[in-house]
């Protein structure tokens, strides 16, 4: 067993660890934690911060950060109803339409970061506000409701006793897993993290790879936002606000460096686990909704410390 | 206006009978530096006086950037070393030290700010001030003023953002943000590696006139007749020791390569001459911007071509070129006699075309990854099914990769990083030869790697021509150049200035073709 | 000094005019920009520019300015700060809770300052001495704040407080108190940052932070002072915001952060550090709560407000990256 390996794992297992101990401890504040009931409640709950982590995790391992994922979220939402109630379109085409908007809205992302050459902090915090700017002007304050039965089943319904949508997470996170871990264009996307230059010098075609990861995320959040809008039966322009922060949260907490090139989708999605079990935890301890959001900033900061200390050591 | 028609004096050293008497400035004793248990300088000592300009020379490696490092306080020696500066030690933490003692330098990649005025890059951390403290700034344009015009620099404008300067401006506010803190040493790496003639001419002056007040300077050059014009007395290290220091009129172009050499060209470079084939690479007047200008060549299977030139002359930006990193803007490339368009990296590997880049640790090696992943970056689609990487076949190109070039590793998972210079190259390397190219472009393929470890690229290099590759060789070493090329071309001011046979090629005729190539020699072809 | 230099000097110097534009050319721009709009959205709808809804403008708006200064400080230096809308709302809270609960005028006015830069000096520290990405540490900030502030007060409005608290409600001169504090504090922070050693180190570490440490200058200590003074204006400007009103509601103000961030970067700031002026926030401050006010005026929804905030800065920063690219 190598070095980096055995610190890989090394970092995994300690997650691991905090997990079981996290569940542990919650799971001696409230009864109610432990009950399949619940957990495939959290599960439903936490499916959209999921699916827009995987690709947040390639994002995240290239160097880069996207944070208007929630504004395109919320604009894909929006658009859904509109596309929908305003235009009249057929539900399923108007599901189809929103989801190519949002993935429009990241290849945008994509372009000016590759093209232009903007940091992709400040692209996207640029994006975040026009993105969410088009949500709140398309919709002017108007929700809409009234969504036929059948597209609830997305959202609230069930298959085989798991939320749907649930469903669509896993097969999601299998499929990033398995991009990331065995593909030509998951070592692109690990190359381009840890040298660019180096990456570029040895035949990779780094702004297709950038492009194409900037696109996913537009994607699948606008797929995270057609899930959202079935789950909560309702567009408003404010969907998906600060998402961006939960799914940066988990992806770091799962061992990807934020300075690039390491990183994978089993840390993610423990990561994942972990924020909403905290959540969980403590709302069903007692502490209130904003609460949890107090906890989530200070794993965030810890994560990133710890990371930090961690990826100095590795450097040696 | 401006004092371009003024010509270089003619080279005589000033009396050295006043230099010797006076006490040395800035001595170096004894001193060593050790960097993760490797000593990169051993034992050295040196000296400069007030008024002389000290010329040190060395192959890359050497130990010259170290040595100056430690003079300007960002390395501090091993123990046992001492630095004194007017006979007193004194120890630098920090470059502040070293320019509060004196010692100013203007390095190779300037220290500058690119969104501020030429004023204030002179001024900043010392910038004067007026009533209570507040920055004054028309004193310190008019400073700024004085201080250029003293520099003969008077078309330089004071208020003029540093970013859109060219790099001989940037180079002479450097000089002026040195002498603004009254420096009396003066340390130059290579300052006139990226000048035009024009520009050097220039340099020259102001380097004479600095001497002529007192200021003492170390001038890093690797072209020789610069040293000959300016320098009093000359140090040469070699492997991190120290070969000796001579005064310039004991020594010539000759002696001064030998010093720094040490050995003779036919023993270091075991040449294998094999049989030349078929043309493989074509170029056709090839062009790049202003950078790379009409280059002709004919490249055949198992020769080595060897590209001469200074830093800065368009050897790097020709091999970017046909590489697809910076495409062709007019020319035409062959391969194979037929004619191929290269618009990026990709297509360029795709039609058979490594490139072992130059700076190793950014352009060549993903560090934090193992050799597997460095090995395998270039031909990742080959060793994959549906775009899933066979990582058997990854792991057996790997292993073959060790064997193959003697890459001393725990391991294929080790990291690349890990590794010492000559492996991480032995690396590079492999991972390009693995691709089976046709033409192999090597860019300075030994810089900064150890005598061994040098040899062992030698000689890989040797037989892969023998196996029938087409390699271009750029190297700033001479020495390696003469020893290893079949055919050597020099390169001066982005053109092709002249071509050599092996048999021809001397240091004297091609280090003249390097360093004096003007406009006389221009359009040769190969 | 012989004539023959002289014509040599003059040559070689740009004019004082030139000279000028060529440092303050963004905010000339933006000035023209403020003075076009209120011209021709004032020709369409004259209440546009009477004395009521101009008061109403530069009242309701002078906080974001006086925190754009020392965003504009943070962003010069290299870094961000995304939490200071999360800051601002829980430094208001802070104060208009003290100042209810019968402590003296001035320790309502003086610790949410206080309280402000002792936040940004601890992440300041995170970012300089521990290297974690000043986009992290803030982002987790700005949930602990925002989330912190909600869970304690349950967002519950602030009533009854002093007359004699409300300072930005003050006038002097016929001019609200709010105009003079942007004026005032843009001037002396104008001046600190062109005439301070300090100042110019700001500029200095977000144009070449290795230049700068060669240069003498201590980075990390400058880089928590900034954060520092930044968490000052902070303060300030939710001493502002929190007395314009005769009520506080104790959340987070939607969207601060990225107004405040958008009039910096509008306003000349470079998004890759090392250039712009605070004069040139406070501008773009008042530009943009001017396009805000005249959308008003000219029947077009407020929601689209966000929109036009977005693409402002995106072509800001496509142009000042397009520079950047001609300039090399």
């Amino acid at each position: 067993m190598t070095l980096s390996l055995r610190s890989f794992m090394r970092h995994e297992a300690v997650l691991g660890i905090l997990l079981v101990l996290v569940l542990f401890v919650l799971a001696q504040q409230s009864d109610k934690f432990f009950t399949t009931a619940n957990i495939l409640n959290q599960g439903r709950l936490m499916t959209e911060i999921g699916l827009i982590a995987l690709p947040m995790t390639f994002v995240i391992i290239t160097g880069g950060i996207d944070l208007s994922v929630g504004s395109i979220l919320g604009l894909c939402a929006i658009l859904l109803g509109v596309f929908w109630q305003n235009l009249g379109l057929p539900l399923p085409a108007a599901m189809a339409l929103a989801v190519c908007v949002g993935a429009l809205a990241g290849l945008v992302n994509g372009l000016i970061i590759t093209r232009f050459k903007v940091p992709p902090l400040i692209a996207t915090l640029a994006t975040l506000a026009l993105y969410r700017g088009l949500a709140e002007g398309i919709s002017q304050a108007r929700s809409v409701r009234g969504y036929p039965e059948w597209f609830f089943v997305l959202g609230q319904g069930e298959v085989l006793g798991v939320p749907t949508q649930l469903w669509i997470l896993i097969v999601f996170a299998i499929g990033a897993a398995a991009i990331l871990g065995l593909t030509t264009f998951g070592r692109a996307t690990y190359a381009v993290g840890a040298n660019e230059t180096a990456a570029r010098f040895s035949g990779i075609n780094v702004d297709r790879t950038k492009l194409l990861i900037y696109t996913a995320s537009g994607l699948v959040s606008g797929i995270a936002a057609v899930i959202f809008v079935s789950r909560v039966s309702t567009t408003r322009s404010d969907m998906g606000t600060g998402v961006e922060l939960d799914v940066i949260t988990a992806v770091v907490l799962g061992g990807t460096s934020i300075f690039g090139g390491r990183g994978t989708i089993i840390g993610t999605v423990i990561g994942l686990i972990l924020v909403q079990a905290l959540k969980n935890g403590l709302a069903l301890s007692g502490v209130k909704g904003d609460g949890t959001i107090v906890v989530i900033g200070v794993v965030l900061i810890f994560a990133i410390l710890a990371s930090n200390l961690f990826s100095r050591n590795g450097d040696g | 206006m401006t004092d371009t028609g003024r010509t270089a004096k003619p080279m005589t050293a000033t009396p050295a009978s006043s230099a010797e008497t006076a006490p040395p400035l800035v001595e170096l004793r004894n001193t060593s530096k050790t960097f993760s248990g490797i000593k990169v300088l051993k034992n050295v000592g040196f000296d400069v006086r007030p008024g002389e300009v000290h010329a040190l020379l060395g192959e890359n490696g050497a130990g010259k950037s170290t040595l100056i490092k430690i003079l300007s306080g960002f390395h501090t020696p091993d123990e046992g070393g001492e630095i004194r500066v007017n006979g007193r030690p004194v120890s630098f933490s920090s470059p502040r030290d070293a320019r509060k003692a004196g010692i100013a330098t203007v390095y190779q990649e300037l220290l500058l700010f690119p969104d501020m005025t030429v004023a204030e890059n002179i001024f900043i951390g010392h910038a004067p001030r007026a009533g209570m403290g507040a920055l004054d700034w028309n004193e310190m344009r008019r400073r700024a003023r004085a201080l250029l015009d003293d520099l003969d620099s008077h078309d330089l404008d004071v208020d003029a953002r540093v970013g859109g300067l060219s790099v001989a401006n940037r180079q002479r506010v450097e000089i002026a943000k040195a002498l603004s803190q009254d420096a009396r040493l003066l340390i130059m790496d290579e300052p006139t590696a990226s000048l035009a003639d024009a520009d050097v001419r220039r340099l020259l002056d102001v380097v004479r006139r600095l001497r002529e007040r007192g200021v003492a300077i170390i001038y890093i050059s690797h072209r020789m007749p610069e040293i000959f014009a300016l320098a009093d007395r000359v140090t040469v290290l070699r492997d991190g020791a120290l070969i000796g220091t001579k005064d310039i009129e004991e020594v010539d172009d000759a002696s001064l390569v030998s010093m720094m050499v040490g050995r003779s060209i036919d023993q270091l470079f075991p040449k294998v001459v094999v049989p030349i084939g078929a043309p493989v690479l074509e170029l056709r007047k090839v062009s790049f911007k202003d950078e790379v200008q009409d280059i002709s060549l004919t490249l055949r299977a198992g020769e080595i071509l060897g590209i001469a030139g200074l830093v800065g002359s368009g050897r790097t930006e020709l091999a970017l070129t046909i590489f697809g990193i910076t495409p062709a803007t007019s020319g035409e490339i062959l391969l194979n006699g037929r004619p191929v368009t290269i618009r990026s990296p990709q297509q360029a590997r795709d039609l058979g075309i490594a490139y072992v880049p130059e700076d190793r640790g950014l352009q060549g090696l993903v560090k934090p990854q193992t050799i597997r992943e460095n090995v395998s970056m270039a031909l990742l689609d080959r060793i994959s099914k549906g775009s899933i990487v066979d990582r058997v076949k990854e792991s057996a190109l790997a292993r073959d990769a060790i064997a193959r070039f003697g890459i001393r590793a725990r391991g294929p998972e080790q990291r690349a990083g890990q590794l010492s210079g000559g492996n991480q190259q032995k690396v590079v390397l492999a991972k390009w030869v693995s691709t089976n190219p046709k033409v192999l472009i090597m860019d300075e393929p030994t810089r900064g790697i150890d005598v061994g470890a040098k040899s062992e690229i030698h000689a890989l290099m040797c037989k892969l021509a023998g196996e029938g590759l087409a390699v271009i060789m750029i190297s700033s070493e001479l020495p390696e150049v003469l020893g290893m090329s079949d055919r050597i071309m020099v390169m001066n001011g982005g053109r092709m200035v002249r071509t050599f046979d092996r048999s021809e090629a001397t240091p004297d005729v091609v280090g003249a073709a390097m360093t004096h190539a003007g406009a006389s020699h221009a359009g040769g072809a190969a | 000094m012989s004539f023959e230099t002289a014509t040599v000097r003059r040559s070689a110097s740009t004019g004082f005019a030139a000279r000028t534009f060529a440092t303050y050319g963004q905010e000339f721009i933006i000035l023209a920009c403020i003075v076009v709009l209120f011209v021709a959205v004032g020709l369409i709808a004259p209440r546009f520019i009477s004395p009521t809804n101009l008061t109403t403008i530069f009242v309701g708006n002078a906080y974001i300015a006086v925190a754009a200064i020392g965003m504009s400080m943070v962003i010069i230096s290299g870094h961000i700060d995304v939490s200071v809308g999360s800051l601002i709302g829980v430094l208001a809270t802070i104060s208009g809770t003290l100042a209810v609960s019968g402590y003296p005028v001035w320790f309502a006015w003086l610790a949410p300052v206080i309280v402000g830069m002792v936040v940004t000096s601890f992440i300041g520290v995170l970012v300089a001495y521990v290297r974690i990405p000043s986009i992290v540490v803030t982002l987790g900030m700005l949930s602990i704040l925002k989330g912190g502030l909600i869970s304690v007060t349950g967002g519950a409005w602030i009533t009854n407080l002093p007359p004699d608290y409300l300072i930005a409600q003050f006038r002097l001169f016929g001019i609200p108190s709010p105009v003079w504090f942007m004026i005032f504090l843009t001037a002396v922070a104008a001046m600190f940052m062109r005439y301070t050693a300090f100042g110019r180190s700001i500029y200095a570490i977000g144009g070449n932070g290795e230049a700068a440490r060669v240069a003498g200058i201590p980075v990390e200590r400058t880089t928590v002072t900034i954060f520092a003074i930044h968490g000052l204006f902070a303060g300030i400007a939710a001493v502002l915001f929190a007395t314009q009103l005769q009520v506080i509601q104790s959340t987070v103000p939607p969207n601060l952060e990225l107004t405040v961030i958008t009039a910096s970067v509008v306003g000349g700031v470079s998004i890759l550090g090392g250039t712009g002026t605070v004069v040139g926030s406070t501008l773009a401050a008042i530009l943009f709560a001017a396009i805000g006010s005249s959308l008003i005026f000219l029947n077009v929804s407020a929601y689209w407000l966000r929109a036009v905030q977005g693409l402002l800065i995106l072509a800001t920063v496509l142009a000042d990256m397009a520079r950047r690219h001609r300039i090399g």
